[in-house]
């Protein structure tokens, strides 16, 4: 097995809001390996960003997280003990200080997905890539400046050291997504976090950023987080996926493995509501009905009331998250839906369709 | 560039603006009840020839559009070039000849150069006060929200919001002036007379003697600034604090300090300097209650005399140089407020 930088394990975040509480993150746990692209898939809402952010412990009032370990390279940025009545931060949990100066930035960074409210809005475009990239690499400041104009370059902002002094305002929403990768990759950070990067950009571009990320790759060995609604994304950069709804992973598993022998009703969904070159848009099929809220997620399966293959158990048992396929190359491939356990979900009735049109 | 290019347009677009002033304050002071003529000779039994001299004497016999001309100073540039009808006609506001003041019998355009210094220092040094307090003060409240030294500050604002500047000038006088005596408790000594003028034998003493006459008046002036910007610095901080580049700066590994004294704190400075310049008015009918509890001889207490004594080219003088000065307050605001933010000049420039 190939060297595993990240490993997030039950990993849970909750928001308190005046509505009750929201388990936006509830059990959550995948890892990443040196050089791999992972992806978090899932319909808005599905609590990818706030995963994301759980990672570098970013999560802010009213949220906190409340459960689960996050390893990094045996660091833990995330862990609990159980003192018998609660959970209380571990010892070896590394302080806000660590974070900062060992962490954020230079081993992790992060591509937040709105371009728009990103960047300030009374500094220079390449002030702010320049600021960080000095921050956390050993460059001068003229070094600094010379990295980030070459990294605008690269990411494919015409004329980059014409615009380094221009402001945000000046940019369109594409070219500020663009300065924000151009951030991320300019720190050389050995992981890289990216919420939806690409979804503000049409498609050459998104293609080159795509080719610049497998560059990148190749080049410094580079690990990626890559968030997106987009299955062809996956399709094209990821080398293992995981299906995220309501707050946990439905499924999970390298790429051709999800694609090609997919175990869970919610990414049958979803792939089966993109469009594809050997469909019509015809026989797209978009999910029936929205997601629940994750204030009062739906027992059992979460996913029953939307599941086209529902049963009398879905909605009483919760499924297990657990291998449900032998794969190629021994990866693990997992899924948590009751046809891959013995609660006779195969002899039930199937569940009146209950959701509306 | 595009700041230069901004602060010039401002200036420029400033011009019908000052115009506007003039043309009203004429007509709104030639609407007020009494005759200036009759109130400077209240006492006597003035022949018509008496009046009728008077009225020549400061221009009042022409008709109303041609008091106008020469006020604003059409008539003297008209006589210049030899308009028939116009030719000796007095140089007006454009030629910086704001006329003469019946009271004083001296011409108002002196007046104005001995009493608006004292106001503009009382102004600035209110202002500059309160930003120096009320910006540090905010930010503390800001970062330290909802804890002790939240409320304790926001307890002050309050108070400093709806408690009247004079009553704050004569607590401070009683309190400091006459009880404790460490301070005067009027008039001011300016800083660009001659040390001889008060018998200080030295610049350093002429300083330091400005400063003890300006700290009482600057803080009743200044505590209602004061508690109006903390307010808004305030709220302002907390709502940057939780912009997204907020979080982006904290993402990328930067100091909670950093992130406070530059990435939150620029942007939020635009409400304050709005505040600032919208507050100017205000403050400068705080200060005119000023001078009168602190017996300074600024334009405020001018104005309330001309009044009084219905000094007809006095008011009208007085009340657009007030004018003057706030329409220049507002322009630099506007340019404070384009360079804090990039947006303002640079979408006026195209
Ligand atoms: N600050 C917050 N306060 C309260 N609830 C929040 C907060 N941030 C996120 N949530 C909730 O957490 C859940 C997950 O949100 P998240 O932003 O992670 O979704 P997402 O999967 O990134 O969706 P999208 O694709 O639209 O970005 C949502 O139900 C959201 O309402
Ligand atoms: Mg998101």
């Amino acid at each position: 097995m190939s060297d595993t930088i990240l490993e997030v394990t039950d990993l849970k975040t909750q928001f308190y809001t005046e509505r009750g509480v929201v388990r936006a993150v509830d059990g959550v746990s995948f890892d990443v390996k040196q050089g791999e692209i992972v992806g978090l898939v899932g319909e808005s809402g599905a609590g990818k960003s706030v995963t994301t952010s759980s990672v570098l412990r970013l999560i802010e009032e009213p949220g906190e997280v409340v459960g689960g370990e996050v390893d990094y390279m045996g660091r833990t940025i995330v862990g609990f003990e159980d003192t018998g009545e609660e959970l209380v931060p571990r010892d070896e949990m590394l302080t806000e200080a660590q974070m900062r100066d060992q962490i954020r930035g230079n081993e992790i960074a992060i591509i937040f997905q709105d371009p728009m409210e990103s960047l300030n809005p009374v500094y220079t475009v390449g002030g702010q890539v320049k600021e960080f990239i000095e921050l956390n690499r050993d460059l001068s400041g003229e070094e600094a400046k010379e990295e980030a104009i070459e990294m605008l370059r690269r990411v494919g902002i015409p004329e980059a050291a014409e615009r380094y002094g221009d402001y945000p305002h000046e940019f369109s929403g594409g070219m500020r997504q663009r300065v924000l990768i151009a951030m991320a990759l300019g720190c050389r950070p050995n992981l890289i976090i990216a919420d939806e990067p690409t979804t503000a950009l049409d498609v050459t571009v998104e293609g080159q950023i795509l080719e610049l990320v497998n560059d990148l790759q190749a080049e410094f060995g580079t690990s990626f987080i890559w968030v997106t609604h987009d299955m062809g994304v996956v399709a094209e950069i990821c080398d293992r996926v995981n299906v995220m709804y309501l707050g946990q992973i439905v499924e999970q598993g390298p790429v051709d493995e999800i694609f090609h022998d997919t175990q869970h009703p919610y990414t049958e969904a979803l792939l089966n509501s993109i469009p594809r070159p050997d469909r019509t848009v015809d026989d797209l099929e978009p999910i029936e009905g929205t997601m629940p809220s994750a204030r009062s997620p739906p027992s059992g399966c979460r996913f029953h009331p939307r599941c086209p293959d529902a049963r009398e158990p879905c909605r009483e048992i919760e499924p297990a998250f657990e291998q449900v396929a032998e794969t190629a190359d021994g990866a693990a491939h997992r899924a948590s839906c009751l046809k891959h356990e013995e609660v006779g979900y195969w002899e039930a009735e199937p569940l009146e369709v209950e959701v509306e049109k | 560039m595009g700041l230069l290019r901004y602060t010039l347009n401002r200036f420029l677009q400033a011009i019908p603006v000052m115009f506007g002033i003039a043309v009203i304050t004429f007509l709104l002071v030639n609407s007020m009840p009494g005759n200036p003529v009759d109130v400077m000779l209240a006492e006597q039994d003035a022949s018509p020839e008496l009046i009728q001299a008077i009225e020549e004497r400061y221009g009042l016999d022409e008709p109303l559009h041609i008091q106008f001309l020469n006020y604003i100073g059409f008539s003297w540039f008209l006589a210049q070039i030899g308009f028939p009808g116009f030719a000796d006609a007095p140089p007006g506001l454009l030629q910086g000849d704001l006329g003469l003041s019946m009271y004083y019998e001296r011409p108002v355009s002196d007046l104005m150069l001995t009493r608006l210094p004292p106001t503009l220092l009382l102004m600035m040094s209110a202002f500059a006060f309160a930003l120096v307090t009320a910006i540090p003060l905010g930010v503390l409240a800001a970062t330290r929200r909802n804890q002790p030294a939240d409320h304790v500050s926001r307890i002050v604002a309050l108070i400093g919001v709806s408690t009247p500047s004079f009553w704050i000038g004569i607590m401070l006088i009683i309190l400091f002036s006459v009880q404790l005596g460490w301070l005067p408790s009027g008039r001011l000594v300016y800083p660009w007379r001659d040390p001889s003028h008060y018998g200080y034998g030295s610049t350093l003493e002429l300083y330091y003697q400005t400063v003890r006459h300006l700290i009482l008046p600057m803080i009743a002036l200044g505590t209602l600034q004061m508690a109006t910007i903390m307010r808004v610095e305030r709220s302002s901080m907390i709502e940057s604090l939780q912009k997204e580049y907020v979080k982006l700066a904290r993402a990328y590994g930067v100091s909670e300090r950093k992130i406070l004294r530059k990435h939150a704190f620029r942007p939020s400075q635009l409400p304050v300097v709005t505040l600032v310049g919208l507050n100017l008015t205000s403050a400068i009918g705080g200060a005119v209650l000023i001078e009168m509890v602190f017996s300074i001889n600024g334009m405020g207490r001018l104005l309330i005399q001309s009044i009084q004594t219905h000094d007809y080219q006095l008011v009208l003088g007085t009340t657009v140089v007030i004018g003057f000065v706030f329409v220049i307050g507002v322009i630099i605001t506007d340019i404070a407020y384009a360079y804090i933010d990039p947006r303002v000049s640079y979408g006026e420039g195209s």
